[in-house]
């Protein structure tokens, strides 16, 4: 194997041995006014894994896309900043007889993701066992779906996660992932055959039946997530991952606007049948009409954002408690983007935001370099997902859609989340990596 | 052409992000300053807790309200009870009322009255800074008021007519604000043995108590008519006479006189009708002007929408004052002419605050011109004992809104100085009684009135007036005085409305 130097990804490495660190060193003067070596550890620990995975695409001999690593290492870095800044009770483990906190914890699942990263970038030579086998995939996502509504733990009125005694996960995360695995072999196969053929009933043109009957079955399932899991992100994610593939694979605005209505259709439904689903919209509709109860996290949300202004309230400066308690419950997953636009202000948050565009234009333009269909189709799936997911959490965190218990990518606390990310990023690496290794002449570079 | 699609779902997820990047503007720089003014955040709350508010002082620089700050734990101190409507309170548990109220982003330091350094302070995230203001009012002169209440339910309120400056309002009974402010726990008791108190001392009776005005009203018919055009200082009605013995019948209804005696009816004009405040002389007057005029002259002097005290954003909330039944938007028409009549001399279904009525003796005084009222004369830096030297803003000098023309006042100023101290005022208003006690050379004008209430209950008591208001003097103070079911506005309101205007004369002359 040889050893290609990854400059331009090691050039923009770089910034994150300043960044990071000086996030930890002004968190802890701020919070205690004092300068430490100590609570530097964490964030030095993370600079190195950024760099080991580096190290490890060098040795490989890896010619994939060079900015993935960079754009994860600091969209992941500011998170770390600032789950570092809240207090560590909020979550955490032990492992290994040492008590972890939030921070930490989610270091060694950086440390994990990374290495799931790589062993998919590196490993996966040949799409063959994503493609061939995507009725297999298609039946261990339906499993777990099932897994998820019947042995789910509630918590916080949604049902998502599975205990194994001693790991909890997210099934959502996985589903996820092997749903654009299966929706991308499954538009690819039939994209050729079918992009023309369609029928019309007046002015709207019906998508024929291969394309009909998945989008129904997504539906059916989507809806099922609702009312079993009351998972309204996950539902929302899932169906906007398939209208955007289906999109991509026919070109179609028709086919997304019959998906949207449908999904509307659905959405007025589950609101007339389902408590939980009145809640949220009510409370997105006016949450000041029960600032202290129904409304309470979106108006603490709206309320983090107002101070933080233009520049922040500066890290560790933000998030005044009430009587000793942060005023936003869950800031660590569905609410971190409020406690960055708190923290580092209007200038942060767009900061992140043109970050994980400009990841988004990366996974894009993996899309459009990549050798046949499936890889193509997959990108995108895979790009849409990080995309949409972050769409999401942040407009419900701005009051601009309802709020959904979604992640925002590499920057919410959380296992599963992060895992699931870096699978997605180390699927879009192999797919870059195979097109650069071919040489075949890309088909229109943007 | 999958390239090409793949470029368009590109430029709508571009979009998206330029969506959430515009929500994300708005919260943190469009919306900011209204978010950061509301006072479940958690940053104005954790700010009530821990930070210095600014002191208020009266004209003088006498503190009224102020803040120590001990272990981080802020506590307020509220000087003076006959200001405790006026100031109100900043509580923990019961919010903010009042000038609290009002002028809380300031006091606080949340804002900053200059808007460059406003829009600054907010860009950089600065630290607040509270600020302190200084009212328009000399504590001398509130308490001399609420002393003269003494131990009635009431309200006094006074205005420098020319300014508008707001001299005193206070309202009785009234309570100790300091507890509320203090710990939720003590607060809760301490409001709690408020609310068990006859006659609610927590309402404001000059901003937010309205009463039946009764005669003082027929200051407002005069003006009224007399520059509609509808009628003259020297206009009498034929069958006027008559009518006070025998009842005026409007569409089968009798109006009736009160009782006149020791004066014999005779064919009155403006001032001799003023004077003993014949109703029937004024439902004479009031049909001559007719409904319509009289709701659009009475949306001019103010009634038919709240009233506000102060600048605009930062007011104190006046009730509305009515002159008919009250609907949505505002005073509904007059349903027949036995209620114009009859509210012609402020009976039927009128309704009005204290404030509003100093506000139209004000007009009169200041030649036709409603002042603007105030009660924050101006906003400075922050200083715990005296007041800081540093003036960041002066309110007021907003100009008053012409109401009825300089002739017209000039004649209602006339017929008032007669109710006082005319011939035949002096056996009513007077009784001798509102003289200016220890002022010389100063002549007084004014009202009183006797509002008939329903069967059984004691008419209430009313004065509005304004001196000095001989010829070529400027009036340096309007007032209103009413008491709750006080009776005879000239045995009861009357000598408070004398006594107070001696007493800022007095105050003024010496300093």
């Amino acid at each position: 194997m040889r050893v290609t130097w990854r400059a331009v990804e090691l050039r923009m490495l770089l910034p994150l041995l300043v960044l990071v660190p000086l996030g930890f060193a002004v968190t802890h003067i701020a919070q205690t006014g004092r300068l430490e070596p100590g609570p530097l550890g964490l964030a030095i620990a993370y600079v190195a894994l950024m760099l080991l995975a580096h190290l490890t695409l060098v040795a490989s001999g890896f010619r994939g896309d060079q900015l993935m690593l960079p754009l994860v290492g600091v969209v992941g870095g500011i998170g770390l900043v600032i789950l570092n800044r809240l207090p560590q009770d909020l979550a955490g483990t032990s492992a290994f007889g040492i008590q972890l906190g939030m921070a930490g914890t989610q270091v060694l699942w950086f440390a994990v993701g990374l290495v799931a990263m790589l062993a998919v970038a590196i490993g996966l030579r040949d799409d063959g066992i994503l493609r061939h086998y995507k009725y297999t995939w298609a039946a261990a996502g339906a499993v777990l779906l099932v897994a998820t509504f019947q042995f789910g733990k509630e918590v916080n009125g949604a049902r998502l996660w599975i205990d194994l005694g001693p790991v909890q996960f997210q099934p959502g995360e996985f589903i996820k992932l092997v749903l654009v695995v299966f929706i991308a072999a499954y538009l690819a196969e039939r994209r050729t055959l079918l992009a023309e053929a369609s029928s019309r009933v007046g002015p709207i043109a019906i998508p024929p039946l291969p394309y009909l009957l998945p989008m129904l079955a997504m539906f059916v399932i989507v809806m099922a997530i609702v009312v079993f899991s009351k998972d309204l992100g996950t539902a929302l994610l899932f169906f906007g991952i398939f209208l955007t593939m289906l999109f991509v694979a026919t070109g179609r605005r028709s086919y997304v606007l019959i998906g949207i209505l449908l999904f509307m259709g659905g959405a007025f439904v589950a609101y007339q049948l389902f408590g939980h689903v009145r809640v949220r919209v009510d409370n997105w509709l006016d949450p000041f009409a029960d600032p202290s109860g129904a409304g309470y996290q979106t108006v603490q949300a709206i309320y983090a954002f107002g101070r933080g202004g233009l520049f922040g309230e500066g890290l560790g400066q933000g998030l005044p408690t009430i009587n000793g308690v942060l005023p936003i419950p869950f800031v660590q997953t569905d609410f971190i983007f409020a406690a960055v636009a708190e923290e580092l202000g209007l200038i942060g948050a767009f900061a992140l935001l043109a970050l994980m565009a400009t990841l988004v234009f990366r996974g894009l333009r993996i899309a459009v370099l990549a050798r046949d269909d499936f890889s193509t189709m997959l990108a995108v799936g895979l790009t849409a997902s990080l995309g949409l997911q972050t769409l999401i959490i942040v407009g419900g965190n701005l009051k601009l859609v309802p709020l959904t218990g979604i992640t925002f990518p590499f920057v919410s606390y959380g296992g599963s989340s992060l895992l699931a990310s870096f699978l997605m990023v180390g699927l879009l690496l192999a797919i870059s990596h195979r097109s650069a290794r071919d040489v075949a002449p890309p088909r229109d570079e943007p | 052409m999958i390239a090409t699609n793949v470029r368009r779902l590109g430029l709508y997820l571009l979009l998206g992000f330029a969506v959430m990047s515009g929500g994300l503007a708005y919260w943190q720089v469009i919306d900011a300053p209204q978010l950061a003014a509301r006072e479940d955040n958690p940053q104005v709350i954790a700010a009530r807790r821990s930070q210095p508010r600014g002191t208020i002082f009266d004209a003088r620089g006498a503190v009224l309200a102020s803040t120590t700050v001990t272990d981080g734990v802020s506590r307020r101190t509220y000087a003076d009870p006959a200001f405790s409507h006026l100031i109100g309170y900043a509580s923990l548990r019961f919010g903010t009322t009042g000038i609290e109220g009002a002028f809380d982003d300031l006091l606080i330091g949340r804002a900053d009255p200059n808007p460059i350094r406003d829009l600054v302070g907010q860009i950089l995230a600065r630290r607040p800074e509270p600020k302190d203001l200084t009212l328009t009012i000399d504590r001398r002169l509130q308490d001399f008021a609420a002393a003269q209440l003494g131990s009635s339910v009431g309200a006094v309120v006074a205005i420098d007519p020319a300014t508008g400056a707001i001299l005193a309002s206070t309202s009785t009974p009234t309570f100790d604000a300091t507890p509320i402010s203090g710990d939720p726990e003590p607060a809760g008791a301490a409001m709690d043995a408020i609310r068990a108190q006859p006659n609610n001392p927590l309402v404001a009776r000059d901003r937010q108590g309205r009463y039946t005005p009764g005669s003082i009203m027929k200051i407002f018919t005069a003006a009224a008519a007399l520059d509609a055009g509808a009628t003259t200082p020297k206009t009498t009605f034929p069958d006027q006479p008559k009518q006070e013995t025998q009842g005026f019948v409007v569409d089968g209804f009798t109006i009736t006189e009160h009782d006149l005696s020791p004066v014999q009816p005779a064919l009155w004009d403006l001032s001799p009708a003023l004077q003993v405040s014949s109703n029937i002389y004024f439902a004479h007057v009031g049909l001559e002007l007719g409904a319509e005029r009289f709701l659009d002259y009475a949306r001019r002097f103010g009634f038919c929408s709240p009233l506000a005290i102060g600048p605009a954003g930062r007011e104190l909330q006046v009730l509305p004052s009515y002159v008919t039944a009250s609907s949505d938007d505002g005073c509904a028409p007059f349903s027949d002419q036995v209620e114009l009549a009859s509210a012609s001399f402020g009976q039927a279904r009128v309704d009005v605050t204290p404030v509003q009525m100093a506000l139209v003796a004000a007009t009169i005084a200041d030649g036709g011109t409603m002042p603007h009222p105030f009660v924050v004369r101006d906003v400075r830096t922050h200083s715990d004992a005296a007041p800081s030297t540093s003036i960041l803003e002066t309110e007021g000098g907003e100009g008053g809104r012409g109401v009825v023309s300089s002739r017209t006042a000039a004649a209602v100023r006339k017929a008032m100085i007669d109710a006082v101290e005319g011939q035949l005022g002096a056996l009513y208003a007077g009784q001798g009684a509102v003289k200016l006690y220890g002022v010389t050379g100063v002549t007084t004008a004014g009202k009183t009135g006797t509002a008939q209430r329903g069967e059984g209950q004691q008419p209430h008591s009313w004065f509005i007036g304004f001196a000095p208001a001989q010829d070529g003097a400027t009036p340096a103070i309007a007032i209103a005085v009413l008491i709750e079911g006080g009776g005879s506005g000239a045995a009861n309101a009357a000598p408070i409305g004398g006594a107070v205007m001696a007493e800022w004369l007095k105050l003024k002359a010496g300093g």
